[in-house]
């Protein structure tokens, strides 16, 4: 068991979200802004950051950010394959073996994106994986391969359409109570999602996940460092990441096609914290699409197709009481999406209490990653030391 | 058709052979000369027995829907296509439940996960390329 808890954890967070153009300042000056803001969370100085991790093709190479932080030295530098949010987890794990192998000391978990620079988010994750087979079909934009992945979920496999109805209406009703959401006051209007254009079937407009400028960064320590500083530490107790044998960039020839692809990710992550889904106080579930929300849940455990639609229901969704409150802080639908990584700085938030839509008593929080991509990653985070 | 009609680009994979085939109007689809297996994508090396000997075979492009969607929304680059289009998988028996894709022509009545459809070549404009790509018709008939 290479279990992380009790030696890596999360000392700070920062994350700044901005509305599609309007970033006050070029991308890197964004993703300043918001490492600083994780240092300051925990009372750590910036130069003494050591590592950088980031995921999706970030463009941001962490030696250009040495003089702005004041960087004494760089000892871990790397980045998640793939261009999709799948990588997210994979970044915490990245950094929690860096320091426990003690190649570094303090390193930030980071994504950023202002589209001006590295254009509209879709665009730049297509662009990874594009290739002349896709393109021949008019397969140009992630939705459609994730709509391919879910028609085939709800027509061959049965799953009802209405369960992605309950997973949006719950990320909905926490961004309509989450102060710093793009829909905070806005409760999703149910005639207006069933209504909506459609952007490829079975997705309408609102299956779909937002575009948001900003940048996010989160600070990892030893577990020892993080409880001299300020906050509560949130320790990283397991990460899985990868792809099982059948899955990848295949051409959408992937074995158990209509999943979001954590079969063995779950499988290595459940195996190496020793937790179950029964364990799991609230999750922070990337929906890119609607429908690979649903698939995720469906490959970590939560449910299986055959009783999907008794667990995906709008009140065991959401804050403070539901079963399994998922995306507590709006999620990608509705807080805002800058690669999923507001997610994360939420997972950290919702366990020291700070959520906008606090889960009482809440010990555990799974961050599940971009469902649907080629690789894909998982990882459990808890504000306790769980043995 | 001729492969002038067709933009065929440089691919880093083992798919070389099908991009040729398919601008010269053929559907190629690579097996294990070790074990038997189809494999697509294309491989250089069979992860399963360890052959380096893939065999490249003219295929007759029939097959049964895997899943489809219907395009809507006019992505950049989607422009000469034309929305609504439909994109399909499509399931080869033949080749091992292989699949390939492409887009639907003609009416759309009948489409559903395991209809029978059959397709020709052709080109899909994207950016300004002509793709060569596969071009899927309804069958009339259900698997």
């Amino acid at each position: 068991m290479t279990r992380f808890n009790a030696r890596v954890a999360v000392a700070g967070v920062g994350l700044r979200q901005y509305k599609r153009a309007q970033a006050p300042l070029p991308e890197r000056g964004v993703l300043v802004r918001a490492i600083v803001d994780a240092c300051e969370d925990a009372g750590f100085d910036p130069a003494d950051v050591d590592g950088f991790v980031a995921y999706g093709d970030d463009k941001n190479e962490p030696v250009r950010l040495m003089s702005d932080l004041g960087t004494k030295e760089l000892c871990w530098s790397s980045q998640v394959w793939g261009g999709g949010g799948g990588g997210i987890a994979a970044a915490f794990g990245n950094a929690a073996a860096a320091i426990a192998s003690g190649q570094a000391n303090a390193v930030i978990v980071f994504r950023t994106l202002v589209q001006n620079v590295s254009g509209r988010l879709s665009g730049a994750v297509m662009a990874h994986h594009l290739n002349d087979h896709l393109l021949g079909a008019g397969l140009i934009s992630p939705a459609q391969p994730c709509a391919l992945r879910a028609q085939r979920m709800f027509e061959h496999h049965k799953v009802p359409l209405s369960v992605t109805e309950e997973l949006v209406r719950a990320s909905y009703y926490h961004g309509a109570r989450n102060p710093h959401a793009v829909s905070y006051g806005k409760e999703l209007d149910l005639d207006a999602y069933r209504t909506a254009r459609w952007i490829a079937e079975p997705f309408r407009l609102f299956d779909c996940s937002r575009e948001n400028d900003g940048a996010g960064a989160l600070l990892l320590v030893s577990a020892e460092r993080a409880r001299d500083l300020k906050k509560k530490p949130v320790h990283l107790v397991g990460v899985a990441q990868g792809a099982g044998k059948g899955w990848g960039d295949l051409l959408e020839n992937d074995d158990d096609y209509a999943s979001a692809g954590f079969a063995s990710v779950a499988r290595r992550l459940w195996a190496q914290t020793g937790l179950t889904p029964a364990d799991i106080d609230c999750a922070q579930l990337y929906e890119n699409f609607s429908a690979q929300g649903i698939a995720s849940l469906i490959d970590h455990g939560f449910c299986t197709y055959e009783n999907v639609a008794e667990f995906v229901r709008f009140e065991n969704l959401i804050a403070p009481n539901g079963k399994l409150p998922i995306n507590t802080a709006g999620g990608n639908f509705a807080e805002g999406f800058i690669h999923g990584i507001g997610m994360a700085v939420e997972a950290v938030r919702q366990l020291r209490g700070e959520s906008a839509n606090p889960v009482p008593g809440a010990r555990t929080c799974l961050l599940a990653g971009g469902p649907g991509a080629p690789t894909v990653s998982s990882a459990i985070f808890s504000n306790d030391i769980i043995v | 058709m001729s492969e002038a009609d067709f933009t065929v680009r440089p691919t880093t994979g083992a798919d070389g052979p099908y991009w040729r085939a398919l601008a010269e109007g053929r559907v190629e689809l690579p097996r294990c000369a070790g074990c038997g297996r189809w494999h697509w994508p294309a491989v250089f090396r069979c992860g399963e027995c360890g052959s380096w000997d893939q065999q490249w075979h003219a295929i007759e492009a029939r097959g049964t829907v895997f899943s489809w969607t219907r395009t809507w929304h006019a992505f950049d680059g989607s422009e000469k296509i034309g929305v609504p289009f439909i994109s399909l998988i499509v399931e080869l028996p033949q080749c091992g439940g292989r699949r390939l894709l492409g887009l639907l022509e003609g009416d759309a009545d009948g489409l559903r996960i395991g209809a029978k459809v059959h397709a020709r070549v052709a080109a899909t404009e994207i950016w300004g390329e002509r793709i060569p790509a596969l071009s899927w018709t309804l069958s009339g008939e259900t698997a």
